[in-house]
């Protein structure tokens, strides 16, 4: 049986051999048409690769959008000492859950893209950084690395091509802040995981002070298909300004929450309502995250009309960030929800920043203080303030997430902390 | 499969999805090949191929506080880590996860270990150990129990099913029961948002979770320490 739960309005080409056990072999990913991008891409110029990807207008699905080609067009064309390629697997934003999904089906489609975009980025040496709490995803991945060097694929002069390319699988030790791409490549480093200040940007400087550059799971999973199909093949998903098909982390109050590959550009209503099932009896939409918990809450009536494509979500007032969609009923307590997601960042925030390391320990204080019945009204505009002193005053942008959510969740939501501030009042809290 | 099967209908937590819990769900699988442990098969202590030697679960039921750092397939493993990086501080975080991999925790002892292992000193080793929560400074229960509270997991019950691991154990957050067997704690998002609640037990997720499984899920546990 196939993965327990699909659509047939997705379209399947990253999922395609989810829930078959037999796709994490190097035989059953030959079996779906595996390696021979590679194959492919090594009988092309570093340069046509690149130029492929870029037709494609694939956009980098960790959550920035940048287009994939134009960030590997940024590495040194002449090469003066290593190169390397990480590969960001630390996926940890809550509500996305689709790499973990990537890692444990179809290990060796990220590996076949990774060992393109080394070949891409004249890199020799690839890291996975997996989060260290996907132990059985990340073994099935070194599994799979073992048996791809067995096979050849990785290696010294992979497929007789001449060139080699090696695959380390790391694993991290929790630290969300790890995702953000310096401080992923601190952590490889062997140091805390601090993001640094850019530029200078790591295609210069970047892991071990050699040029890098950081990919996501999906992003490099995506490109052994654009190599096989070409970029202009990929196109014909999803919307001029936003390619290709996208996987849709929906988590939250709907029937069938899951993962679901659609073109991007998807109405967020037919997510909803057709693809996820709806709400149970009784309930109705209240809000959504369309991009983990980073982004800016969208209310019931912003959902109306709404494309999922990266302007399309823009256009609304959030952003599609790694397009986890978390989905929340009209039973929600939307301050309590807020607050959970600030306790997460005030958690996380790796400290080096005073407006982020104070400013998330505020806002969560503050938050439990209006849920717990003790707010006032002031309380509101200080979380504002808050939230405007911790906006692009930092040096990555773990600050500017949390005081998104805040700031969306009182411009659309303050009746909400109204009524708990009000009830504080009428018991006559302290 | 009707509505109310996907629903699950138990409560205020009726989302299930047809996934898994430790149970296969709606797939026409093993627990094992859902979890990928047929594929990994039994991986050699030793540790394989180098570019697969840093990958091992390193929150174990089994660990020897006492072990030395590191002998026999151990010293091997670390060899072929330390082998894939420039610098010997690069080896830092799968040295840490190797040590805690045999000794359960991460002291301060086995810092300094560390770091003298890989020439570098003992305040460093604390400063980058202690930034990393899945690095225990203490010692934890045979199983420690991380439920996720975070928000996909929250909105489908996650409250509840902390809860019912606490009422279950008679223990508090971060406290480890008498027969030292559990420490249950809180844990940020697992990335597994569509099967909400999900617990992360030692290396193992367990996902679907409700309230009402947790009974079940402890006396799995059990019966696998004996």
């Amino acid at each position: 049986m196939a993965y327990p739960y699909t659509h047939e309005k997705e379209v399947r080409i990253l999922s395609q051999g989810w829930g078959d056990p037999r796709t994490r072999t190097v035989e059953g990913w030959k079996a779906l048409g595996g390696y021979t991008a590679l194959e492919k891409a090594l009988g092309m110029s570093r340069q046509e690769v690149i130029e492929e990807v870029k037709v494609s207008g694939l956009r980098g699905r960790g959550g920035a959008g940048f287009p994939t080609g134009i960030k590997w067009s940024f590495m040194p064309g002449e090469k003066k000492g290593p190169h390397y390629l990480c590969c960001n697997a630390d996926e940890s934003e809550p509500g996305t859950f689709k790499d973990r999904e990537l890692l444990r089906w179809t290990p060796h489609q990220l590996i076949e893209g990774c060992l393109i975009g080394a070949y891409a980025i004249q890199a020799e040496h690839v890291f996975i950084y997996c989060r260290g709490e996907f132990f059985e995803a990340t073994q099935v991945l070194a599994r799979a690395v073992e048996e791809a060097y067995e096979a050849g694929y990785i290696g010294k002069n992979i497929l007789g091509s001449g060139h080699d390319i090696d695959i380390t699988v790391f694993a991290g030790a929790g630290a969300y802040i790890c995702g953000e791409e310096t401080a992923l490549m601190n952590s490889i480093e062997g140091r805390r995981g601090l993001p640094r200040v850019k530029p200078p940007f790591p295609a210069a400087v970047g892991l071990f002070g050699k040029p890098t550059t950081i990919n996501n799971v999906e992003t490099l999973s995506s490109i052994p298909h654009i190599l096989n199909n070409g970029g202009s093949w990929y196109r014909q998903w999803g919307t001029e300004k936003s390619p290709g098909t996208k996987l849709f982390c929906v988590s939250g109050h709907v029937r069938r929450p899951g993962n679901y590959e659609l073109p991007l550009g998807f109405p967020l209503e037919e997510l909803i309502y057709d693809v996820c099932g709806g709400f149970r009896e009784g309930r109705s939409l209240k809000a959504v995250i369309p991009g983990g918990s980073s982004v800016p809450i969208m209310s019931a009536a912003d959902c109306e009309g709404c494309t999922l494509d990266y302007e399309g979500v823009v256009e609304k007032g959030s952003m599609l960030g790694c397009a986890s969609v978390i989905i929340m009923d009209d039973s929600t307590n939307i301050v309590k929800q807020v607050r959970r997601m600030v306790d997460f960042y005030a958690h996380e925030s790796c400290g080096q920043c005073t407006p982020c390391r104070e400013g998330t320990q505020w806002l969560a204080r503050i938050l439990l203080r209006i849920e717990k019945g003790r707010g006032t009204a002031e309380d509101l505009d200080t979380l504002l303030e808050l939230g405007n002193q911790m906006t692009g005053t930092t040096i990555c942008v773990l600050s500017d997430s949390a005081a998104a959510p805040v700031a969306s969740s009182i411009q659309k939501f303050k009746d909400d902390y109204l009524a708990l501030i009000r009830r504080g009042e009428k018991v006559g809290a302290a | 499969m009707s509505d109310s099967k996907k629903m699950g209908g138990k409560g205020d937590i009726p989302f299930r999805n047809p996934g898994w819990a430790g149970n296969t769900g709606e797939f026409d699988l093993t627990e094992d090949e859902v979890r990928g442990l047929d594929y990994v098969g039994t991986r050699p202590a030793g540790g394989g191929h180098p570019g697969a030697a840093a990958t091992y679960p390193y929150m174990l039921t089994e660990r020897t506080p006492d072990a030395s750092l590191f002998q026999g397939p151990y010293l091997e493993r670390y060899e072929k880590i330390r082998s894939r990086f420039p610098t010997a501080q690069g080896a830092l975080l799968p040295t840490l996860n190797l040590a805690q991999e045999v000794r359960g925790h991460v002291s301060s002892d086995t810092m300094r270990e560390v770091g003298a292992l890989l020439g570098l000193s003992d305040a460093y080793v604390r400063g980058v150990a202690s930034f990393y929560t899945m690095y225990n400074k203490r010692e934890v229960g045979r199983f420690l129990i991380q439920v996720c509270t975070n928000i996909s997991c929250n909105l489908c019950g996650g409250d509840e099913v902390m809860a019912a691991f606490l009422k279950h154990l008679d223990t508090e957050m971060g406290q480890t029961t008498p027969d030292g067997l559990f420490t249950v704690m809180e844990v940020e998002c697992l990335a597994a948002c569509g099967t909400p609640t999900a617990v992360q037990i030692n290396s193992r997720y367990f996902e679907n979770v409700t309230p009402d499984d947790v009974p079940a899920i402890l006396e799995r546990l059990r019966s696998e320490v004996g």
